[in-house]
């Protein structure tokens, strides 16, 4: 026999390094130009003047009371809706955990349906049902539970209807995370606690608490940060005294009002800051499981009249949550409706409006592109570098996995705010083209969920599958194409499928850097039609609907993929 | 074909996994490479894989440097300890992978998917997932991908470890067999000394990295060079002593039974006054119960040397052998295995002759008076 028959010429081997290092240079290349440099400008230019450096900005933003309302309002956002998502989620953690119930997997299907929903669609249904002459004044006049309208949405109850809508679409992350940390308790653990006489409430104190606490914060400082910076949410629901409300009108006159870099700059030291200290402080240390014991099923089987307060709490909990849609979904196929608690008539006529009009078909067409090109970004890029770090193929490979986890920590309006001041007289220029600059935001920021996905199927993958491929003379390449990737392929779609739902539904890089009609994605096209009079709220809840289908299938096909494992896409540690 | 590692070290940081190792295996041989986990047989493995690159030192397949030879050029064939099948593709899938990237011909692909599928006894089972088959069907699938390229070296990286123990016994007959049609240059790392002593032509003992000993399974098992291949590889009774006198014949040693006398082997390079270890096998011991007059072991005792008055203080009985534990002068212990045991009521209390045969006691220098790694 023959030594090395059929063996490959190494020149290809060294083709596939020069292409792996290629692709990694190119991906520090992207990382730096679309979110260290535009950031960097916005740190330099909130502290430079005319001459040289000055805090004068951040005299001026404070000075003015617009603005520290502005900042005051926004925090308070971001607690409020924390601590409500709080309530809500670890009753709801601790019985989803703990129980068995009839149809619990229907039912715990339905409890994350609103994290698929756009808030700020959302924002249009509760002005219809919350107006002086909206639904819910004319059902509780008609019941005689008022005698006259109550002005749900005066300005200081818009405050709580901001919250209320973030709540309801962010209460889903922050239960993932939950009912992940306590799921993961070694439940000896609380069997032990009540052999020694503890109270169920001591047990939770002292056992569950201070295990769970890690995973609790990873998901509480998503919802804090997300309720914080989201612009579609206030701006709809007519709310505009919050920060991202305030960065939105100033990104256009930046230049003549640089107290603009002043406030985003303020919002990346507020959202660093809380990431580090949620991780540092709050969190506390992070308890390794020892290994565990063979315990049995834990989980208590209930009956259908045993579990009917679990089924009657999660559907009414999911209801809630997606009344806002509900209500959008009637004010799409609403004919007639004047005075009365629900229409009179219905008609599809707002969806055939889609079709006839430009703007809904542009916002359609153009965000269908971004969407699957940013997909496609994500896609190649995510493999590539969940691949190079679950592998370890470089040196301090650690290091880039944390610099891509980076967007998530990094609000939209921040990156799309940097991205304008950056790139306004330059090729890139969003004046002129959005196009390039849309795609890049829309793939960098949901980079993140792709390679969280793909390393987690890389991690499920013995690197003896690739080793052995390699023992059979195969090069890296070949490998990764015949062996890794149909591995991995299942969590590839379901993280694809996520980025490309995002990315149908960004609004703050949408609204930011689409400035003209053509460019608009569909979520601007949304916006657009709730602002003109006549039938333009219609026709945008209509627009709203079908994009709510559009992330709704979505979602549901990526959770179906991914099973367990949807929760570890929404955590920051 | 032959694989010479040739003075090969392999460092982590400040970590040696493998120090100076050195080592011939013939062409065609059946070579096991036997240690404790942690003891660098698999870096040493995944080093001659091309997994792993050494730090120090050269591999020479046939006369070949294959040092910096990427694993894909080297023409092995390897099975995992996990076994390594590719899950989304079937056996015949699996197997066919290293011919496709031979780019044969499709004869003769079939003709080698064929040949391997016979030999593994796979035949029926082509079209089925990994997933469908159980752990003696996948070692086997495992086996018969690596040997479809027939690779001019075979690397079997603790094949056996994922199976219960019966089907062990029945894939090493398997191995075995495959092993004498191919002979194919074979080299298998494995914890389990059974393994290695039941298949091997040859064994290379390895330690904290070091290679302490090449040999066959039986000079290995009569004649190990440390007390830690001797306690490794069987059961034993070690003793430290001090060597009262030595010639080339025999050698008399000072221990806490008093002196014993071993005779013959390698005590080459020991002088009075050396600290040493013994090592007898618990089989080697001849007893005798002084209640009932007669040798336990069926084998008359006539010298006065190396007989020790012991206790009996615990009996385990096996049915085809019994073990007993003895407590000897000085806080010592011996352990006797006695095969096709008499029947008798013995007791735990009663006073027990022993005798170590001179012949069968084994002067070991202790392990840190070796020179490192050979």
């Amino acid at each position: 026999m023959k030594p090395y028959s059929g063996a490959l010429p190494a020149s290809r081997h060294r083709l596939a390094q020069i292409l792996g290092f290629l692709v990694l240079g190119l991906t520090l290349g992207f990382l730096f130009f679309f979110l260290v440099l535009p950031v960097s400008v916005i740190v330099v230019k909130a502290f430079m003047g005319p001459q040289g450096f000055t805090l004068d900005y951040f005299r001026l933003l404070f000075a003015n009371e617009l603005q520290t309302t502005a900042i005051q309002n926004s925090l308070l956002i971001g607690l409020a809706t924390t601590i409500l998502c709080t309530v809500l989620c670890v009753p709801l953690a601790l019985i989803q955990t703990k129980y068995n119930y009839p149809m619990k997997t229907l039912l715990s299907g339905i409890l994350l349906t609103p994290m698929v929903m756009p808030p700020f669609v959302g924002a249009i249904g509760i002005q219809r049902f919350f107006a002086r002459r909206g639904s819910v004044n004319l059902f509780l006049l008609e019941w005689g539970v008022i005698d006259a309208p109550i002005e749900w949405l005066n300005p200081e109850s818009m405050f709580w209807a901001v919250v209320v809508l973030e709540t309801l679409h962010l209460y889903p992350i922050l239960y993932l995370n939950l009912t992940a940390a306590i799921a993961n308790i070694d439940p000896s653990l609380e069997e032990m606690a009540a052999t020694l006489g503890t109270t169920r409430w001591q047990r939770f104190k002292d056992v569950i608490w201070p295990l769970a606490r890690p995973g609790y914060f990873a998901g509480a400082i998503i919802v804090f940060i997300w309720a914080l910076t989201d612009l579609g949410t206030p701006l709809l629901t007519g709310y505009h005294e919050t920060l991202p409300v305030r960065i939105f009108n100033m990104v256009t006159d930046v230049n003549d009002n640089p107290v603009g870099y002043a406030l985003v700059f303020l919002v990346i030291l507020l959202t660093v800051s809380i990431f580090i200290a949620s991780k540092h402080f709050l969190a506390g240390k992070k308890f390794d499981m020892l290994g565990r014991g063979h315990v049995g099923e834990t989980t208590k089987n209930l009956g259908w009249i045993s579990g009917l307060p679990c089924m009657v709490l999660i559907l009414t909990v999911s209801f809630v949550a997606l009344l806002p849609h509900l209500s959008v979904i009637i004010t799409a196929l609403s004919d007639k409706w004047f005075m009365t608690v629900l229409p009179e008539e219905y008609t599809l006529d707002h969806f055939r409006q889609i079709f006839k009009t430009d703007l809904p078909m542009i916002g359609i067409q153009n965000s269908l592109m971004l969407a699957s090109l940013s997909t496609i970004f994500d896609l190649i890029l995510g493999l590539l570098i969940a691949y190079v770090v679950v592998r370890k193929l470089i040196p301090g490979a650690q290091i880039l996995d944390s610099l891509v986890m980076l967007p998530l920590a990094l609000p939209g309006i921040v990156l799309a705010f940097g991205y304008v001041v950056t790139y306004t007289n330059t090729p890139l220029d969003p004046m002129n083209n959005p196009i390039p600059l849309l795609i890049i935001a829309y793939g960098i920021r949901r980079l993140p969920y792709m390679v969280r996905s793909a390393s987690a199927g890389l991690q499920q993958t013995s690197p003896s599958l690739e080793e052995a491929s390699a023992t059979f003379g195969a090069t890296r390449l070949h490998t990764l194409r015949k062996i890794t990737i149909p591995l991995v392929m299942a969590n590839l779609i379901a993280g694809s499928l996520l980025c490309f739902a995002y990315a149908m539904l960004d609004v703050s890089d949408s609204l930011i850097l689409a400035m003209k009609d053509q460019f608009y994605p569909l979520t601007k096209a949304i916006y657009a039609l709730f602002l003109e009079h006549g039938k333009g709220e219609l026709v945008a809840s209509a627009l709203g609907v079908v994009s709510m289908g559009i992330l709704g299938g979505c979602i549901m096909l990526a959770s179906v993929l991914l099973g367990k494992k949807m929760g570890e896409l929404f955590r920051s540690g | 074909m032959r694989v010479v590692l040739d003075d090969m070290s392999k460092k982590y940081g400040t970590v040696t996994a493998v120090h100076r190792l050195s080592l011939d295996i013939e062409d065609g041989a059946l070579h096991f490479l036997l240690g404790p986990s942690g003891c660098g047989k698999t870096t040493t493995l995944r080093i001659l894989a091309g997994l792993e690159t050494p730090s120090e030192g050269r591999i020479l397949f046939g006369d070949h440097d294959v040092t910096n030879v990427p694993a894909a050029q080297r023409g092995i064939g390897m099975v995992f300890q996990n076994y390594a099948l590719w899950p989304h593709m079937t056996v015949r899938e699996n197997i066919e992978y290293g011919l496709k990237l031979r780019k044969l011909g499709k004869k003769e692909q079939e003709k080698l998917l064929q040949e391997s599928l016979e030999l593994t006894q796979l035949n029926s089972y082509v079209d089925r997932y990994p997933g469908q088959l159980s752990g003696g069907q996948q070692q086997r699938v495992a086996l018969a991908r690596a040997l479809a390229i027939k690779p001019s070296v075979l690397l079997l990286d603790e094949p056996l470890s994922n199976l219960d123990a019966k089907l062990r016994l029945e894939m090493r007959d398997n191995i075995t067999r495959i092993h004498q049609m191919t002979r194919i240059t074979t080299i298998y790392v494995t914890h389990d000394q059974k393994e290695a002593l039941s298949m091997g032509t040859q064994v290379s003992v390895m330690r904290a990295g070091h290679l302490i000993q090449t040999d066959s399974p039986r000079k290995l098992y009569h004649h190990p060079l440390t007390p830690f291949i001797a306690n490794f590889i069987g059961e034993t009774n070690l003793y430290h002593g001090t060597v009262a006198s030595i010639d080339p014949k025999q050698a008399i040693i000072k221990t806490p039974f008093g002196p014993i006398l071993a005779r013959g082997h390698r005590c080459a390079g020991i002088k009075v006054g050396d600290s040493v270890s013994l090592s007898i096998r618990p089989e080697a011991i001849q007893v005798q119960f002084a209640d009932f007059g007669q040798d336990a072991s069926a084998v008359q005792v006539q010298t006065q040397e190396n007989r020790f008055k012991t206790t009996l203080s615990l009996l385990t009985y096996h049915g085809e052998s019994e073990q007993l534990e003895l407590d000897g002068p000085g806080n010592t212990k011996v352990r006797v295995n006695v095969f096709n045991p008499p029947e008798l009521d013995l007791r735990v209390g009663e006073p027990v002759s022993c005798f170590f045969p001179p012949d069968r006691v084994v002067v070991l220098k202790h392990e840190e008076n070796l020179s490192s790694g050979t």
